[in-house]
Order: structure tokens, then sequence, then C-alpha cells
């Protein structure tokens, strides 16, 4: 297998003892035989079949996103494992979690087989299966969440889909501790939103649509925090939106409780005034929220509250989109976007700085999903040679060119902004080039 | 690109300066410069001045003939008669030929989009088409395709957008209050005090009616329960209050509008059609509760000012939300609200057709 050197980044993503990275350095990256061989300053050159000057950039993990919806099976005409990998490594990302919400659901052993063994043959970079919690997400019988992890699912999430049942959670917070695996809720109390299709507030009123109130979420977070106590399985808040929320998790967090919580792009950029003329580009679940909350999330992030970074990328065809905004579908595709939209939203307000992020972009996802024992997440001598370079300076326009995947639905597109991965590599073969 | 950038958006400033000026002098007919009617909200004072007074005008003359040739397209994806009705009325009375194309809901049924059920007609040669539709801002993304797409003009008519706006029901209630109060040669309402009343959140009519009186110079309050007047109402334009009782002594005038069980999304007792609207339980508690603290019944009528009016867009629940001897009685301008609603659509018609 070819040998592979990046040659004068500056390197970030050595574990240290005690969980972050170790400071960044000037360092080279070899790679032989898909995995690092080395990492050090002045590597030679010698037996590279090939060297990427990364004079300027970061050379950092290759960048893990927990939480996409690549389709497939069932919805081919949006996304397949095929394209969803290419927009992954598009964006600097080698490893992605796919929500098991595809028809049918992902919630038996044999789907994550298929996952993995589809994936294996035709993405560019690593996907794994998050599986469903319960029977086709209907949120009644628990699905064989030992027999899931054997299989190799990451994560336990009904998401799109909230587990009403008090009960029911129960018994899958119990089997996910069982089975090492982290339950990722999707925090949506359903009753508060019917027929909803925006934030509650302001906006929805003037436009005549019915509102989704921040309660929805909170109370979801609250209960699960409740009923977990006595359980103690590792929970994760997904694409959380609101300041109560926050609040929530950080209380739990400092209480000492097993609780993570994501933050997606949209939802640290955008506020519900971007549904104005009813632009169905901006229908998220959950949805775009006001000033407060995109403060409150930065805010979280930079207070070690929200700890990983989450696209939800959710790709849909244009005659969906095309509909009217009650009727269209919620989503927004993230895997090409989402790191230059965290640097605007967090490192150029100062919320962190580049090292967090990539941290909240790598080893944080890693360890939410158990990747971090595959080697995933960080750079290591003899670990997978996934490798992001990044050059944080590059000022460019986010266009449909830059869209690799299948689906178009994102509202960022022709917006100014800077940072970009310019290389990925994923077991030691370059995937990706800007 | 949205799909609907370039239409006018319906945000307008939070407080538009009334224009006391025009109180007294006659209006000059300010130059009307949109293909299509979306909504009240973003329409200047003069735009509506313009239709308004040009709909006087025609209802005194019972129409003309500058729509000849013209032909107008009606397509409504919700259930209406007496808009529908009004529209066909209004467009047959300005010469315009009509053709019903509601069946045509039925081929967004078999999953045509909206957009290519617009082209359809448009490529037909249609002048004008009158849209209602169940979902909020559909009528506006079918003139935004239209526009953008280039082909023959086509002017689109929102008769109803989901919650969001009923222009010309907004358009006729604005008339029928100016007639009330005299106030048709300026058309300026200032000083006036409108209190609109019950399912305010699920009214296309109350969104409309609030943008348009506001831009007239006339107040706004909305009265309710919470869950069908929520605080957050006031986003409109308007004060959310509560108490109706303590609004009805200075009202100018009481616009009642129709529990519109179809579009709670919670309706435990309601649905199936099993039981009749005033037994129903739904976000409004119940008929009892409602018709105590919201209904408009004849000793409530009676804390009105003596020239105040009662309004309601109808279909009415009689026995819910207004009594029949209110309905019936003399302060109602409901028969009228109909009878001006044909030459608030022939001034609609004819100002977007011939733009």
């Amino acid at each position: 297998m070819a040998s592979l050197l990046i040659a004068g980044g500056r390197v970030i993503g050595s574990p240290q003892v005690g969980g972050g990275f170790a400071p960044p350095t000037d360092a080279d990256v070899a790679m032989e035989n898909g995995a690092i061989r080395d990492i050090g300053p002045g590597l030679s050159s010698d037996p590279a079949d090939r060297v990427i000057d990364a004079s300027g950039c970061l050379v950092v993990p290759g960048l893990i996103d927990p939480h996409v919806h690549l389709r497939e099976p069932g919805g081919e005409h949006k996304e397949t494992l095929e394209t969803g990998g290419r927009a992954a490594t598009a964006g600097g990302f080698t490893t992605v979690c796919c929500m098991p919400n595809t028809g049918p659901a992902l919630d038996s052993p044999e789907m994550v087989g298929f996952i993995a063994h589809r994936a294996a043959a035709t993405s560019a970079c690593r996907i794994f299966t998050v599986a469903a919690a319960t029977r086709g997400r209907r949120g009644d019988d628990v699905t064989e969440i030992g027999l899931l992890a054997r299989a190799g699912a990451v994560g336990i999430s009904d998401d799109g889909d909230c587990v009403a049942s008090a009960a029911v959670m129960a018994r899958v917070l119990a089997a996910c501790r069982d089975a090492g695996l982290a339950f990722m809720q999707h925090c949506q109390e359903t009753t508060m939103t019917r027929g909803a299709s925006m934030h509650a507030g302001e906006v929805a009123a003037r436009l005549g649509l019915t509102g989704w109130p921040r309660a929805a979420e909170e109370i979801i977070i609250e209960r699960d925090v409740r009923l977990n106590a006595g359980i103690g399985s590792r929970y994760h808040v997904q694409h959380i939106s609101s300041a109560g929320s926050v609040d929530i998790v950080r209380r739990a967090r400092a209480a000492g409780r097993p609780v993570t919580a994501e933050a997606s792009p949209h939802h640290l950029l955008l506020t519900h005034e971007a549904c104005e003329d009813y632009d169905t580009a901006a229908k998220m679940n959950p949805p775009l929220r006001e000033r407060a909350d995109v403060d409150a999330l930065r805010a979280g992030v930079a207070d070690g509250t929200i700890t990983v970074l989450a696209t939800d990328h959710a790709p849909h065809a244009p005659q969906e989109k095309a509909r009217p905004f009650e009727d269209a579908p919620f989503g927004i595709i993230g895997l090409e976007t989402a790191l230059p939209l965290y640097a605007e939203a967090l490192v150029a307000t100062g919320a962190i700085g580049w090292e967090r992020l990539i941290e909240l972009m790598t080893i944080e996802p890693a360890r939410l999903c158990g990747l971090d024992r595959r080697g995933l997440g960080s750079l290591t001598v003899g670990g997978p040679g996934d490798v992001t370079v990044i050059d944080p300076e590059m000022e460019w326009t986010l266009d449909a060119a830059c869209l690799a995947g299948m689906s178009r639905n994102t509202p960022f597109l022709g917006r100014r902004v800077r940072g970009r991965a310019v290389a990925t590599i994923v077991g030691g073969m370059v995937r990706f080039e800007a | 690109m949205p799909y609907n950038a370039g239409v006018t958006r319906a945000a307008a400033p939070l407080v538009t300066p009334p224009t006391h000026a025009s109180r007294t002098a006659p209006v000059p007919p300010a130059p009307w410069t949109r293909r299509h009617l979306l909504g009240l909200g973003g329409l200047t004072p003069a735009e509506l001045r313009t239709l308004l007074s040009r709909a006087a005008e025609l209802a005194a003359a019972g129409g003309a003939d500058t729509l000849h040739g013209r032909t107008v397209a009606t397509m409504f994806f919700e259930d209406s008669t007496r808009t529908r009705t009004s529209f066909t009325l209004a467009a047959r009375r300005m010469g315009a030929e009509v053709v019903d194309l509601s069946a045509a809901a039925s081929s967004v049924n078999k999953g045509e989009t909206l957009i290519d059920t617009a082209r359809t007609i448009r490529a037909m040669g249609v002048d004008a088409a009158v849209v209602r539709t169940r979902q909020a801002g559909a009528a506006a993304m079918i003139a935004a395709a239209l526009d953008t797409e280039g082909g023959a003009a086509c002017s689109v008519i929102n008769a109803g957008d989901g919650k969001h706006e009923h222009p010309t029901q907004g358009l006729l209630d604005l008339l029928t209050i100016a007639e009330a109060h005299g106030r048709l040669g300026g058309l300026d309402l200032s000083g006036l005090r409108v209190v609109i009343v019950g399912d305010v959140a699920s009214s296309r009519v109350a969104r409309s009616a609030v943008a348009g009186l506001r831009a007239l110079g006339a107040e706004s309050v909305v009265v309710g329960p919470p869950a069908l007047c929520p605080p957050g109402l006031s986003a409109l334009g308007c004060r959310v209050a509560r108490d109706f009782d303590a609004e009805l002594p200075r009202a100018d005038a009481v616009m009642m509008l129709r529990v519109q069980f179809e579009r709670h999304e919670t309706c435990p007792q309601g649905e199936g059609g099993k039981v009749g609207p005033a037994e129903r339980t739904t976000a409004i508690g119940t008929a009892r509760e409602y018709r105590e603290f919201f209904g408009l019944s004849a000793a409530r009528a009676a804390l009105m000012k003596d020239d105040a009016v009662v309004l309601h867009p109808g279909p009415t629940n009689r026995g819910l939300e207004i009594e029949s001897d209110v309905a019936d009685g003399p302060r109602s301008r409901i028969l009228r609200q109909v009878t001006l609603g044909v030459p608030v659509r022939m001034a609609a018609l004819e100002a977007c057709i011939l733009v």
C-alpha cells in the first residue's frame, strides 16, 4: 500500500493523559499501509510515494460526525452511503455515524451488517451505524441492543423520533448501559409539536405557522436525566437547540451525571428569522430558535457543557423542499459546510480556539461512539491513517460546487466563510483534495 | 436562493404613522404596482386606500367592464363556497370570464406540486389565479414561481393561505368599518379601536385585518383564551387581552372570529364530526366555558358604544362565538361584509390584472 507524508503542518491531535489533546506542534505525519508510521519534525520523505505540503495548515485527526442521515436504504433519491461518503470527505470527515431512520429502519443486527457491507463497498469514508432503540422506531418494543452492539452499532437512537414512553425509555437506557453504548435522544415531546413547523415565537405568529416551543425539548431532557439517575447509562442529547436545554445539561453534568450534548452548525448560527419568506431550507427539527438560544449554545460549547459537534446532515430532494413550508420535510445538509460554519460560530467569536474545535469534532465524538477504542479521533503512531488537513485561513464561498453529496438543501449557499478542509485522508488514502 | 426571493415580505414597520391629513383631503389615487395580492402585511396605506376607494366606487356602480376578455381562474385547494362565489361574481361583473379549477386540487392530491399546478394554469393563458390553500405561504410561493419563470403574466390573488393571510377579507373588513364610521372619505381609521375576538392564532382573517387596521391608523386588540390567543400574537402589531367585557365599552368595532375546529391540532372529543360544534371540546376547553368568557351575547353587546358595530367573517358558529340575536341584530354588519366583499374583489382583480 502507498505511503504518504504530510509535511510542514501544525499537528493537533496527539492524545494526552487526562483527556484532551497535547498542545499543537509543528510536525510531519508519515503514513504507511493505511496507518500512521510516524509523527515528528523533519521526517524524511524518502519512502513516501506522495508528499502533501501542509504548510500554514492544521493537520488533525480525521473529523468524525456522530449524527448524519445517509438515507440508505429507502431514501436513495436523497443520498446514499456512496454520495454521503463523498459529502463527508469533501467536508473533512473521515468517519460518520448514520442514524437509523431509514426504510426499513436500522433496527436489527442484520441491518447493521448491511450498512457495514455497503459502506465498505461504496463509501469513501468510514461509516458506522447508530441503531434503533425500538423496532421500526415505533417506540414500543426494545430492539436487541446487546446484539446490535456486537454487530458493530456504535450508539442507540430512534432519531427523527423521540422515545416517548418513559417505561420504554427506562428499558432502553438499562440495555444501553449493559451494552456499553450511549443512548442518543431526539428530544421532542410530540404532544406539544403537532402540526408545528418552526420555533414558537414572533416569526411563527406573523407567518401563521404553528409554533414549536422550547419546552418540548427541555422536558424530555429533564425526564430522561431523572430516569437515568438510577440506571447510569451514557445519555446523549442530540441537536440541542434551546438555552433552557443547555442549562439542564449543565446542571446534570455538574452533578456528575453521564450526560453529553451535541450542537449543530445551524443552531449555532441561525435564528427563526431565517424562516421569513417561508424559506423551507431553514425548516429544521428541532427548529431554529432565537438569538439568546444561539448565544447560550455557544456559551455551552465554551464552558464544556456541549462537548460534541454534529451536523445532523439531512438531505432532501428539491421537489420535497419545494413544497409549502408546512408540508416540506425538516432538515438541512451539513457535511460539506460544517467546518467553516463551526469556525465562524465558535472560533471567530472567541468562544473556543481551533484546538478545542478539533477535539469537539474528533476525540469527543469518538468517545461518545466508542470509536476511540479503534484508534479513531486522535493521531497516534500505529493508529489508523485518518487525517484531515485544514487551511484555517482560506476564505471561500459556500456554493453548489462545494456540495459533493446528492442534495442541495441548505440556507448557507452564497455565504462567505473562512477555513476549509483541503485534504481528507482515510486509512492512508487521499479521498478528497480541495 | 429562497423560492420566493423577491416577493415583497409581509413584515411591516412596527408603527405605521397615521396620515391624519388624508382624513379631510380627498385621496389622490396612488399608482398600484403589484401584480399579486398576497397579503395586507407590507402594503402601504396609500396602496390600501387605492384598493378601498376603487372598491367603494365599484360598490356604487355595481361593476365595470375593465376586465372584458380576461380570464380568471379560481383554484381552491381548501373548501370554500362563499369566497369562491364572491370572487366569481366579482370577476363576472368586471367583464371577465371565470373558470373554476378547484378540481385541479385533485392533481395535487395525485402528487403534483402546487407550483406545477399553477404553471399548468398559466400555460392555458389565464390572467389571474385566485388561490386558496391549506398551507401558509403557498400563494406567495406560487406567485414567486410564476414570476421567476417568465412567460405570460399571471396575477395571483391570495384567497386564504393556511393561518397566514386572507387579504380580500381584510379589505372588506376595513371597508365595512370605514363605512360604518363615516370614514369612506379619507379612508383614515385613526382613533378607532377594533377588538378581534376568539381563535386569533388560527385566523388568517385576523392577520390580514390587524395589518390593514394598523396601516390605516386604527388600533387592534385581540381577545381570547390563551390557547387561541397566545401572547406572542403581539408580534402582529396588536394588543393581546383576556377580558372581553373590559374591552367592549371602548370598542368601535368587534370582529368575532369563527372557532376553527378543523385547524386545531388537538380535538379530543370533536373528531369524526360525531358531536355538534357547540358540544365539542378542543383547545378552547369546553364550548360552555368559551361561550361564557368570549361569546358575544346580547347582554355583552349592550356594553358596546352606541355606534359600535359587529363583524364576523362567517360562517358563524351560532350559539358559540356569537348569539343569533346579535348576529341578526342592529349592530351586525355581517351581511354588509358579504355584500362589500364583491366590489373589494373586483377592485383587487382589476388592480392586479391591469397593473
